[in-house]
């Protein structure tokens, strides 16, 4: 039906990169459930400062993430088939601080928010324009030969840089002709630096002198 | 008849106490028909596009459907939420027959359906052209049944799984089953194709085939795109799957809650 080739291979690699994207936004949820049941009090009474507060559950989202779409992302390496060590390694790496950067995306909302459904509803909107505005199920070309926005945006779109990492380090990099996967790198680790330090500064600002309230 | 007003407008008031959940899910419908859509357009090999003319316009009715669908299993949730709740004791105190009880809750679920459709019909009606007044009553008679149906499908599974997770769970498995496996994201003859070459499982064919998603999506573009051609297994199709779980919803539903 598409015109593109092994496109089975490329949606399969997309598809482990969005469904990242959505278990790794979880964690926000999870932050509603303990404000509901009076744990978010408790957690800031702990000893540990906001800052490691924050950056241990921006991690543990993103690794929770990553251990849900483990499986698929074996079925997404037994399709593609044999891969180079070295740049799957790298792109693993971007896998994790691409999981780590949603989490802390979704954190950051979350406190921010103090709503659970307008939570609901933002990141419901967030995520149907971020993974249809991104590479994870169509190449870079088509989107932009579909609109010249559309394809400006997906060049700045974390999900892009993650799933062209993510073929680029199985091998399948023929498809989605990326030049250089230095730029999409920094591009992943600039979405976990951001989402993190900007997570640290709003949940100390809005949680501070008076819990969830 | 009074009573099935009554739960009408209960059903109707507790689906707008989500408004601003169901703008996200339209924008998220919209999102795949005014971004996905336009960009698989470029992607569609030039034989298929030959066949569809345009993967917008044809996306567009399935869509609708897709739409139609999930709102009407929303219904399911808010009974399921009852149960564990307990508020089906309430329910069953209420001075109506059990009958009127079980016909409210499949049809409330079903003109929701509708009501939330609405707006992605007009869509579809705005960019790929409206039909006649006989086609339109049709669509819109053949749309109802179907949500009713799948209203009764939600019911029946709410009413039988425990917790709120085995209802998604089998909400999931019900939603990808019928989407994939129909007409609603690709051609029908496309899968029959397939099922030809020995590359798609044939019971999963007739499955497509006999979808009352397939024949709701079909039926639509048939009177505005003019492909596929018209066929009463269409509306036939449909009117079966309502049938099914419209009865099967009311006769689970009240035997389940007057049990626990």
């Amino acid at each position: 039906m598409l015109s593109v080739p092994d496109y089975f291979q490329y949606y399969v690699a997309g598809l482990s990169v969005m469904t990242l994207y959505s278990a790794a936004i979880f964690i926000g949820f999870d932050i509603y459930e303990e404000a509901e049941h009076g744990v978010f009090e408790y957690l800031l009474s702990l000893p540990v400062s906001r800052r490691q507060l924050v950056l241990g559950r921006s991690i543990g989202g993103g690794l929770r993430a990553f251990i849900y779409v483990g499986p698929l992302i074996g079925v997404a390496l037994y399709v593609i088939g044999a891969v180079n060590p070295v740049n799957f390694i790298t792109a693993l790496f971007a896998l994790f601080l691409f999981a780590f950067g949603v989490s802390g995306m979704s954190i950051t909302i979350a406190v921010m928010i103090k709503s659970s459904d307008r939570y609901d509803i933002l990141m419901g909107v967030l995520d149907a324009l971020i993974v249809r505005l991104s590479t994870a199920m169509y190449p870079l070309a088509f989107v932009q030969e579909a609109n010249p926005l559309y394809g400006w945006i997906a060049n700045f779109n974390p999900v892009t840089y993650t799933a062209d990492l993510f073929r680029w380090g199985t091998g399948i990099e023929a498809i989605i002709t990326l030049d250089n996967p230095l730029i999409p790198l920094l591009g992943v680790i600039a979405f976990f630096s951001f989402f993190t330090f900007v997570g640290i500064i709003i949940y100390e600002r809005r949680i501070e002198g008076g819990g969830w309230q | 008849m009074k009573a099935i007003l009554h739960l009408l407008e209960h059903d109707f008031r507790n689906f707008f106490r989500y408004k601003w959940w169901l703008i996200g899910l339209i924008s998220m419908n919209l999102a795949d028909l005014f971004i996905m859509a336009i960009v698989y357009n470029q992607m569609i090999n030039p034989e298929i596009t030959e066949q569809i003319r345009s993967y917008f316009n044809f996306f567009a009715p399935g869509l609708t459907v897709t739409g139609l669908f999930a709102s009407a299993f929303m219904i399911g949730r808010e009974i399921n939420i009852e149960r564990r709740r307990e508020v089906h004791h309430y329910m069953l105190s209420l001075p109506m027959t059990r009958t009127e009880l079980a016909v409210g809750r499949v049809l409330s679920g079903g003109l929701r359906g509708i009501v939330y459709m609405s707006p992605l019909l007009l869509t579809c009606f705005v960019f790929l052209g409206f039909p006649t007044v006989e086609q339109f009553l049709l669509i819109l008679m053949v749309l109802l049944f179907l949500a009713m149906g799948i209203s009764g499908l939600s019911i029946s599974i709410a009413v039988s799984t425990t917790s709120l997770e085995k209802f998604i769970t089998a909400r999931g498995l019900v939603y990808y089953t019928l989407f994939f496996c129909s007409s609603v994201f690709y051609p029908i003859s496309l899968i029959q194709q397939l099922g030809q070459e020995g590359k798609f499982p044939m019971f999963l064919v007739r499955l497509a085939e006999v979808n009352p998603l397939s024949s709701a999506s079909d039926m639509i573009r048939s009177f505005l795109l003019g492909y596929p051609a018209f066929s009463l297994d269409m509306i036939f199709n449909v009117l079966v799957f309502s049938t099914v779980f419209t009865l099967s919803a009311a006769f689970v539903y009240i035997r389940i809650i007057e049990l626990k």
